[in-house]
């Protein structure tokens, strides 16, 4: 990835062809059928010069955060969404839109003109409220009218209020199957785009390119939610829905638990090591093969693997810190809990990963591109335990949320997802206002990071295998030490007093 | 010297990818193994040794803690969901008449402040105006008959209930006013701050304002303001430690758990019956039965090194609301084969006929005094263990 002097905060997605057709400032009207998209071609500069442009947007943010929260989501605001699963659905279908809109369809119907001229404020309220709007049309329109009442009845929560379930509960399992929809869109829409390079309809002009993409991940999104979470909401329900569900779900040896929420842990996961690849690692190490279909392929299921193996240890590191699970409680010890809890700690890593990439210039970059990769990663990990440690010595005091890890009330991944989105909307649809601004990008950094696509700065030689060797043993090593820590760590800190 | 810079070059970068690559792949290929888990210390027991007694028997008071799910979640919902301040939902005897999620601890509490805890029937009536849903509220309460080892007999109340109108008719129905005024009854065990079982606090006071009560460490402020402003003329007992031994044989035990509408912890009852097993008696059991069951597994000796019984609300289901995680524990639940099972209150019956279904020894009741089940034990039914 390459940084200007100014700092770039985000880096585009990288969809555009080889051939870049126009000029800075040219050919206004013919932007929007280059196949460059609007993040790719903009770059952002700050404002001011030092850290002021970071502080100053973190300060806004943090107070629209607070503030939409307030209004929103929080039990003691005005709207009161945190019911969680209300909010938590609603979170997760922007953070959904958002990609859509700006990665899938390019912003598309506006035109790059509106982009380019529009301040930040209005463009990010009208992006925002488009959003919203598509948002509220899919989950009423789609979800619970027409899969509700023409297909599964537990995505329409007045038809399980009129069998017998309390309206609170009906409305709950509803938006729990609608968001469980959303949690797995949120890997495979971004994944396609960052993984696939939006092959093999990366060539096509929108809004044909958004409408194919957004079609294929939303069948293969619907293919993954029947196999991994509708035996979850089968079973919701007395008795066993045998007859439309795998019952007891196939999952429950391994798991240890018959609750979806195995699933939960690992295509959580794998949202977050999406945009940590297209982020913090910039695509490396697959950016080294040349070969478009095997880098894509090898892309795609290794962000798969790489998320497994983070999943798996994640479930462990809970068992060295709080024992192993006992099947049947509640909370802390439950199995079900501790893959939900999996999630939670990987959203708490994508946090630091967004803001390292959003508004500190995707620091370090003086380094060889492994090297910075190894730092970012290392570095973020440490500033995502450091988020989980304040979240939960401090939420409850500011976001009506429950003292604890394991409330059943207790969604860091909701607040989390609200910042989240909040950062997208500043970078993506507000150009970073307004620490930062946008200037279209030279003909020669276009072609520069279309040159990234496939990295060459790393090449094979003896040293680098001796490198890689030692580097791997030092990696098992460190893997080791973290093992042989965690159990003394839970025997002496206490974060939640 | 170029090439030798190259080389170190490199090599750093080999090192790098090495460092990210080698510990992924050992989170993902050793962290979920047999072999992993091998090396996990394994807990030991420390059977600690805190007697036993003759005989239990528990009389249900009263376990419809409500009796309407619809309005108790309805009015949750509207307030803003499961984590909002319980104070605030404005239910008697905390309500003010503002409406939903307008109330608060003073202002409820202004109302009859003065009333309690000597004229209770003037108090709910002031608040059946003020509050929602006033004809909902029941409340949880049991009598705990403890037989000695000597063949002495102690009896302990667990939790007051909510309505003072119900739960004052239900002591009454079970003698339980007489015992408190002849000071028969010698300890109070509020198991956590929920409305269910702490506010009908007064009606206690009401017969003994000196007995022993006993608290968790959890209690917010305005809770431990109600047990004074209850009219309670003693020092309670506020654990802070897991375990505390009330007689031989019989320990309460404590939980730090977070519970839904701003309450914090639970402690819940255990006893070693002799020649019979441990049995595990609960209010609500937010720490979940079987997190009680491995505790007791781990900390304490008990006779046959058995789980002989549970009673109480096991707290599975009780809004009727189901989830799969409830399923692992009616799956679990077997494997610790108890001999007896006395359930209710926020058990929930699709819990209570799904453990029938699995042949677990669920004791039935006798679905009398608007308890709505004889799925399990209702009000007025006993069991002894």
């Amino acid at each position: 990835m390459r940084q200007t002097a100014e700092g770039v905060p985000g880096r585009p997605p990288s969809l555009a062809p080889t051939q870049v057709p126009f000029s800075a400032g040219e050919f206004l009207m013919d932007k929007d059928s280059t196949g460059i998209l609007y993040l790719e071609s903009r770059r952002l500069v700050k404002r001011w010069s030092g850290p002021w442009p970071a502080l100053v947007n973190t300060l806004v943010m943090a107070v629209f955060f607070y503030i939409t929260w307030w209004i929103f989501q929080d039990p003691r605001g005005v709207f009161r969404l945190y019911t969680p699963y209300v909010g938590y659905m609603v979170c997760r279908w922007m953070l959904i839109l958002f990609i859509w809109l700006a990665y899938i369809f390019d912003f598309w119907p506006f035109k790059r003109s509106w982009l380019e001229r529009t301040h930040p404020v209005v463009k990010g309220t009208v992006l925002t409220l488009v959003s919203v709007a598509a948002m509220f049309v899919l989950i009423k329109g789609f979800f619970i009218e027409l899969l509700g009442n023409y297909g599964i009845a537990y995505f329409n929560p007045s038809r399980l209020e009129e069998m017998g379930i309390t309206e609170f509960y009906a409305l709950e399992y509803a938006t729990e199957a609608i968001m469980m929809f959303a949690a797995i869109a949120s890997w495979l829409s971004p994944s396609w785009v960052v993984a696939c390079e939006g092959a093999p309809w990366n060539k096509l002009k929108q809004p044909a390119k958004g409408l194919t993409i957004m079609v294929v991940t939303f069948f293969l999104s619907m293919v993954v939610y029947f196999v991994t979470m509708h035996s979850h909401m089968a079973i919701l329900f007395y008795p066993w829905q045998q007859y439309t569900a795998i019952t007891p779900p196939y999952w429950e040896t391994f798991a240890n638990t018959v609750s979806g929420n195995f699933h939960i842990a690992w295509i959580m996961c794998c949202t977050v090591v999406v945009w940590q690849f297209e982020t913090i690692w910039e695509r490396y190490p697959f950016n080294l093969i040349k070969t478009d279909w095997l880098r894509r392929t090898a892309s795609f299921f290794g962000i798969i693997l790489i998320a497994l193996a983070l999943c798996f240890f994640l479930y462990y590191a809970q068992d060295l810190v709080w024992g192993e699970t006992v099947r049947g409680t509640r909370r802390l010890a439950a199995p079900d809990w501790r893959w939900l809890h999996v999630g939670e700690m990987a959203i708490f890593w994508l946090v630091p990963t967004l803001f390292l990439n959003f508004y500190c210039g995707n620091w370090p970059n003086n380094f060889s591109r492994p090297v910075r990769v190894c730092i970012r990663t290392f570095l973020t990990a440490a500033l995502a335990v450091l988020v989980y440690v304040v979240y939960y010595k401090t939420s409850h005091l500011f976001l009506g949320t429950q003292k604890g890890f394991s409330h059943p009330q207790q969604f860091p991944m909701i607040p989390m997802i609200w910042l989240i989105n909040i950062f997208l909307i500043n970078v993506w649809f507000m150009d970073g206002w307004p620490g930062w601004k946008a200037v279209p990008r030279t003909a020669e950094e276009l072609q520069e990071v279309e040159d990234e696509k496939v990295a060459s700065d790393v090449r094979w030689s003896p040293a680098l295998a001796k490198g890689l060797a030692v580097g791997i043993a030092c990696g098992v090593g460190l893997y080791a030490v973290v093992v042989g820590v965690l159990p003394w760590i839970g025997q002496t800190v206490q974060i939640i007093k | 010297m170029k090439e030798n810079n190259m080389s170190r070059r490199d090599f750093v970068k080999g090192v790098a990818t090495g460092v990210c690559a080698g510990a992924f792949a050992s989170m993902g290929l050793y962290s979920y193994t047999g072999a992993a888990y091998d090396r996990l210390p394994k807990s030991e027991r420390k059977f600690h040794d805190f007697g036993a007694v003759r005989s239990v028997k528990v009389v249900n008071i009263s376990e419809t803690s409500w009796f309407s799910n619809a309005d108790l979640i309805g009015d949750i919902h509207a307030a803003g969901g499961l984590l909002v301040n319980q104070y605030t939902l404005n239910w008697a005897p905390f309500a003010n008449g503002k409406g939903t999620a307008k109330g608060s601890y003073d202002s409820g509490l202004a109302s009859i402040k003065d009333l309690i805890p000597h004229d209770l029937e003037k108090a709910w009536d002031i608040q059946r105006k003020l509050a929602l849903h006033p004809e909902n509220p029941g409340g949880f309460s049991c009598l705990l008959e403890v037989e000695a080892l000597d063949g002495t007999k102690h009896n302990y109340l667990l939790d007051s209930g909510w309505s003072y109108e119900w739960m004052d008719k239900s002591f009454k129905r079970e003698g339980i006013d007489k015992m408190l005024e002849a000071r028969q009854i010698e300890g109070l065990f509020i198991s956590h701050e929920h409305w269910d079982h702490f506010w009908g606090l007064p009606v206690t006071m009401k017969y003994d304002n000196r007995i022993p009560l006993y608290i968790h460490d959890g209690f917010y402020k305005e809770g431990l303001q109600y047990i004074k402003d209850s009219g309670y003329k003693g020092t309670p007992f506020i654990q802070k430690e897991p375990l505390h031994q009330v007689m031989p044989g019989m320990a309460v035990v404590k939980f730090d758990v977070p519970i839904i509408n701003r309450v914090f912890g639970e402690t819940s009852l255990a006893f070693n019956v002799k020649d019979k097993g441990l049995v595990l008696i609960s209010g609500c059991c937010h720490q979940g039965i079987l997190q009680m069951a491995d505790f007791a597994y781990t900390d304490l000796k008990y006779d046959n090194d058995k789980f002989y019984g549970i009673y109480g609300g096991l707290h599975i289901s009780p809004f009727e609301d189901w989830d799969p995680k409830y399923d692992d524990l009616v799956i679990s639940l077997g494997k610790w084969n108890f001999d007896r099972i006395g359930c209710n209150h926020c058990t929930g019956h699709l819990t209570a006929r799904k453990f029938i279904e699995r042949g677990y020894p669920v004791v039935r009741g006798s679905a009398r005094f608007r308890s709505s089940s004889p799925d399990y034990l209702g009000n007025g039914d006993t069991i002894t263990f």
